[in-house]
């Protein structure tokens, strides 16, 4: 009895021995699986964190305004790839990184600030710098500073001024002067003053209707309507502008010397466009040669490219200008541009025909030594169209 | 010590920043200088006075800080010459920038003046020249370039030619009666200080050399000048010590 009492008691012991060391291993388990949960929980934060951050990071990476990101105390954390170039700056760029500094500093103490930065290079630049305080539900995260490039919106603002401020006084001065002489005409009885009173009134008339010519003329090519592209030799365009340009230059004596392309030479283009551009470069050539300095014309071609080339002895161009004057209205010397009776659109007209035929126009300078145009087009292997007068081009009496 | 080292190396760096910032205002000036002149602009002249105060500022900061440097740190070797060069870089950049304070003012002083185009294209060359000069100084600043610093002296020649072209085309407008007498002095002037912005960016040429190799133009001169003192010693028969480590470097 008493040994079945010891084997039962044994065997209780045995048994709530078992379950306390099973409950326990129970607990160890669960401890162990929330602890593995716990960590999971933690490193998928950590890695949305992580995620989040270089979204962030190549985010602003990405965007085409410079990125400055300081702490508190001023310490730069973060610069996206379009600041770096500020920082390793040695020249006027490193005057930027100098306003960003300053910038970002004032910002630290709690102002919002902002600043133009001009940088006369080469090339000119206007950078805008800007700074303000990072503040969130009053805690103080540094400050951030922006870098923006403003030189094409300042040069295109400066470029519509410009134009408003040109075409008024382009069409008032002959307005005026027509105005003038009506009034004069008006109370005047001698026939011989009258008839010399009209043909000052036709003078001007002409004026104001080149100008409105021109003015169309740019409009049509910058719209690139009704532009009827066809193969076109383009000895035909140079000889056709030579003729135009003719009566000017012999009134100037400034002889053409021409090297006349072969007639296979063809490109795909808008032929009356295309004389205009010829011709505008021309003109503006004969228009700064004095007496006696040659304009030289020539054609060559060059891999897929027929380039013409004209090239003056005259003034030349300041370098300071040569990025400007193939902005309508644009003058290098506006005296000196008016009296020759040009108003500035000849070039413009250049560029536009150029782009409508997915070539471009270069221009080579120096002051007191002449300039020189290329104008590039495409070339095209088609049979050029012959046109009605394009027969009667012969090339023009000028030296070849 | 190591953590001294970075702080004075760190306060190196921000001196040669210093340095490169106070040359980004001179090559800034120059052109706006010569902008204002040719155009009469002077809005742009009180401007470029004006603005000439934070030059002045940036370098008594920066000659104070150089100070600083050497008193606190006591530096030796290249970081000596590292530091006593930049002291003079400041000097030079000063100096230069007040030459584009010059042109400033005398843009005033001939206000109205018309340049025909030669004129006009010289005083541009020299200005763009003048600067180029300098970003060539700088590069080899920065880079611890000797053999470009070495070369600017004869980079200059270029400047130096076209400061006689200017001279010259300056008397030939006054003599054609396009230019008055005052004109015509302060544009030779003008000229005079483009030419001597050049000059200002040889001697932080000659700078870079030292700081770089240890070796100035001047040693060349001054070894002469002791071994001339010596040979005169040795005639008298005063002297007696025949042996000389100097090494005279004439070019």
């Amino acid at each position: 009895m008493i040994v079945t009492l010891v084997v039962v008691a044994a065997v209780v012991v045995l048994a709530l021995t078992a379950a306390v060391a099973w409950r326990e291993h129970r607990h160890f388990v669960d401890a162990e699986e929330s602890r593995r949960r716990d960590d999971e929980l933690h490193r998928r934060q950590e890695d949305e964190v992580v995620e989040s951050e270089t979204r962030l990071r190549l985010s602003l990476d990405a965007i085409t305004q410079g990125v400055v990101m300081a702490d508190p105390d001023g310490n730069v954390l973060y610069r996206n790839p379009y600041a770096q170039p500020f920082i390793e700056a040695r020249h006027g760029e490193a005057l930027v990184e100098a306003a960003v500094a300053e910038l970002l500093a004032e910002a630290a103490r709690g102002r919002a600030v902002e600043r133009e930065v001009e940088l006369f290079g080469p090339p000119r630049q206007c950078l805008f710098v800007s700074a303000m305080p990072l503040r969130f539900e009053g805690r103080d995260y540094g400050s951030v500073a922006l870098i923006d490039d403003i030189t094409e919106p300042q040069r295109l603002d400066a470029m519509r001024r410009d134009f408003v401020a040109n075409i008024s006084h382009e069409l008032r001065t002959p307005m005026g002067a027509l105005s003038l002489l009506a009034e004069t005409l008006a109370g005047e009885t001698d026939p011989d003053v009258v008839s010399r009173l009209a043909v000052r009134v036709q003078a001007e008339a002409i004026r104001l209707s080149d100008i409105m010519d021109d003015l169309l003329e740019l409009s049509r090519i910058e719209s690139n309507e009704a532009s009827e592209q066809a193969p076109v030799a383009i000895q035909h365009v140079i000889s056709e502008a030579l003729a135009r340009v003719k009566p000017s230059a012999e009134d100037k004596e400034v002889p053409i010397e021409t090297v006349l392309p072969a007639l296979d030479l063809v490109v795909r283009a808008d032929r009356r466009q295309l004389t205009s551009a010829v011709f505008n470069l021309l003109d503006n050539a004969v228009k700064y040669s004095e007496a006696n300095q040659p304009v030289r014309v020539t054609t060559r071609m060059e891999g897929d490219w027929v380039k013409v080339e004209v090239r003056d002895q005259g003034y030349g161009i300041p370098q300071g200008h040569q990025e400007r004057i193939f902005e309508r209205f644009y003058q290098v010397d506006r005296s000196r541009g008016r009296s020759d009776g040009g108003v500035g659109l000849g070039l413009a007209i250049v560029r536009h025909v150029a782009t409508n035929h997915g070539g471009e126009v270069r221009v080579e300078s120096a002051v007191g030594e002449g300039s020189a145009f290329t104008l590039a087009l495409p070339v095209s292997d088609d049979e050029p169209v012959e046109q009605e007068d394009s027969q009667d081009l012969q090339p023009i009496g000028v030296q070849a | 010590m190591g953590e001294l080292r970075k702080s004075f190396h760190e306060e190196l760096d921000e001196i040669q920043a210093g340095i490169v910032r106070m040359a980004a205002l001179v090559t800034e000036a120059v052109p706006r200088a010569t902008e204002a002149l040719l155009e009469s602009n002077l809005e742009m002249a009180q401007q470029l006075i004006t603005a000439d105060d934070e030059l002045d500022d940036l370098s008594v900061y920066l000659e104070e800080r150089c100070h600083h440097v050497l008193a606190l740190q006591a530096p030796m070797a290249s970081d000596l010459r590292a530091l006593s060069s930049a002291l003079r870089l400041n000097a030079e950049l000063e100096r230069s920038g007040d030459l584009a304070v010059n042109i400033a003012k005398a843009t005033r002083r001939i206000y109205g003046t018309r340049y025909d185009a030669t004129l006009r294209g010289l005083l541009v060359r020299m200005s763009e020249e003048a600067c180029r000069l300098m970003r060539l100084a700088i590069d080899s600043y920065v880079d611890g370039n000797a053999g470009l610093a070495a070369a600017l002296d004869d980079i200059d020649d270029q400047l130096d030619g076209l400061n006689r072209d200017c001279v010259q085309a300056v008397f030939q407008a006054h003599n054609d009666g396009a230019i008055d007498l005052q004109a015509a002095v302060q544009l030779c002037l003008i000229s005079r200080y483009y030419e001597r912005i050049g000059d200002h960016a040889v001697n932080i040429g000659e700078r870079v050399v030292y700081m770089v190799t240890g070796w100035l133009p001047e040693h060349t001169g001054s070894a002469r000048m002791k071994i001339r003192e010596q040979y005169h010693l040795d005639e008298t028969g005063e002297g007696t010590d025949k042996e000389t480590d100097v090494e005279t470097d004439e070019e």
